[in-house]
């Protein structure tokens, strides 16, 4: 079945992060000067402002920062609802890394903040494209 | 002799018809909104030399607002252009007119035909639509999932409950039944208990946790002391404003999100204040940027009104409501009287009349200091504020 739902639209800049979650990796940028990671990924390093940053997988290991249950969704989404949003905390640490996805694989009622959760990747049929979502850790 | 240094006074204020307006356009809205404003000020359209667009220009892509509407109004060399949210566009634009840049500006905004909520997103059949990147529409994420987001931490970390959030939607609500040109208004009063009743949109955010979705228009006329004493209305004095940026288009917000001391809009706040000469207690109205339940909350928190974990209790305590020491939104604000599309100056506009007295059954009674809020891409990303006075 044709997926509808928005993708991304790859820039030069990033495609290491894309072709990463082909490979089933989540690559960050990580500045080479003062060690921290960034997230959204930006053109230099936001504690340092260093443009000498580096793609590096993260551990996946991640907790729910903060959860929404979504009811009336837009486009193709709203053949799905409920499903859920997430904004995952990143393992990573010290400048905090949080990723917004869909959380996938538990029931809405079962979510709460501070929940473990890892990364998993998906292919998308008929693109030449991995996603990443996010999954309940135990 | 350096830059002068000049009183800016909001002269006019114009809003169109709001609601549903699926005759008109937004070109048409905007510029019925521009006329009214300076008709409401006693100026004419010459007497504009700058410009404050709420919008970018839809006549040619990729051009800006400024230069189309600086053709539109007569083809005559402009001199001042300024971007940002409703009450820093102002406040930029009084410091500009302090500084002797401009004489008469006008901020303006028109919406029609476009839904800012999910309905106005469609489903493709073929393909899937391509989106930027970092987008959250990857993720079915909305404007309102964003401030669920924010509603949902904030509710884990203060002990916030719905009935508390829903507290606003009734106040506000309250407020648009007493303003005849309000949309939700003529619906009636509603209770806790409704706003928990009608459905969620994104959890913990039901539907009248909220703003509402419409088409309108508005504008908000800016002018020199010499220019304002000579208008139609007493002048509305802008005694401070300022704004403030932090973050990116809903990229993500990295924690900590409720620092003791505050973020754009607490910033914003202080500096308008400390220009203003001002405390939070010469506050007799305000208008903030309430585009759910939850920002209410949190702007009453950050612009230091009560203290972080406390702005439900302020809501509960009646501050914001007409009667109360500082009434807050009182034409129904985004979530019962309009929000079309970017409608920050309503804030502003409210205030003013408040501060002409021209309010009628929802006036504040001796209202002679005002602020305004405009705050945007939740969790505070962004923050303005405008603070006026009459004589």
């Amino acid at each position: 079945m044709t997926y509808l739902k928005p993708l991304p639209d790859i820039s030069v800049l990033n495609r290491p992060f894309w072709d990463g979650l082909r490979q089933h990796e989540f690559r960050v940028p990580k500045c080479a000067d003062c060690g921290d990671y960034g997230w959204i990924p930006y053109p230099a390093c936001r504690s340092c402002q260093s443009e000498n940053q580096e793609w590096t997988p993260v551990s996946g290991d991640a907790v729910v920062w903060s959860f929404s249950v979504v009811h009336r969704g837009p486009g193709a989404f709203n053949d799905e609802v409920p499903y859920i949003v997430v904004l995952a905390k990143l393992a990573e640490e010290p400048r905090s890394l949080i990723v917004t996805g869909n959380l996938i694989g538990v029931d809405p009622s079962e979510v709460s903040i501070g929940m473990p959760l890892r990364i998993v990747y998906e292919e998308v049929p008929e693109e030449d494209i991995t996603l990443y979502r996010f999954t309940p850790a135990a | 002799m350096a830059f002068p240094q000049r009183q800016a006074a909001i002269v006019g204020v114009y809003t169109t018809a709001q609601g549903k307006l699926p005759e008109r356009t937004s070109f048409s809205l905007q510029l019925e909104a521009i006329k009214g404003a300076v008709d409401d000020a006693g100026l004419t359209l010459a007497d504009i030399d700058g410009l404050l667009p709420m919008t970018l220009s839809d006549h040619l892509a990729g051009t800006t607002a400024h230069q189309f509407w600086a053709e539109q109004l007569g083809e005559r060399p402009l001199s001042l252009v300024e971007t940002g949210g409703a009450s820093g566009q102002l406040a930029k634009a009084a410091a500009a007119i302090s500084a002797g840049l401009t004489e008469v500006a006008v901020l303006f905004y028109g919406k029609a035909g476009q839904l800012v909520g999910p309905r106005g997103t469609a489903a493709p059949t073929d393909r899937a639509p391509r989106v930027p990147e970092w987008s959250y529409m990857q993720h079915g994420a909305y404007m309102t999932t964003w401030y669920a987001l924010w509603a949902q931490r904030y509710m884990h970390e203060f002990g916030v409950t719905s009935a508390d959030l829903a507290e606003v939607a009734v106040f506000t609500r309250h407020h648009a039944v007493l303003n005849p040109d309000s949309v939700m208004g003529r619906k009636g009063e509603i209770t806790v208990e409704d706003v928990l009743a009608s459905r969620y949109i994104c959890e913990p955010l039901h539907l009248l946790d909220c703003s509402i979705d419409n088409d309108g228009g508005y504008a908000v006329v800016i002018a020199s002391a010499d220019v304002a004493r000579n208008c139609r209305h007493e002048p509305v004095w802008v005694l401070g404003g300022a704004e403030a940026y932090y973050t990116d288009f809903y990229g993500t917000i990295n924690d900590p999100w409720f620092p003791e001391g505050g973020k754009s809009v607490r910033k914003a706040t202080d500096r308008a204040f400390g220009l203003a000469g001002i405390t939070r207690d010469d506050v007799d109205v305000a208008g903030m940027y309430d585009c759910f339940t939850i920002t209410t909350i949190r702007n009453l928190e950050e612009m230091g009104f009560c203290k972080l974990g406390e702005g439900a209790d302020y809501v509960k305590e009646g501050h914001c409501r007409l009667g109360g020491k500082m009434p807050t939104n009182t034409d129904g604000g985004l979530l019962s009287n309009s929000h079309a599309g970017d409608p920050s100056g309503m804030h502003c506009i409210e205030v003013v009349r408040q501060l002409r007295g021209a309010c009628g059954a929802r006036q504040v009674p001796d209202a002679r200091i005002g602020v305004s809020l405009q705050q945007g891409w939740a969790v505070h990303g962004m923050g303005s504020v405008l603070v006026m006075a009459r004589d």
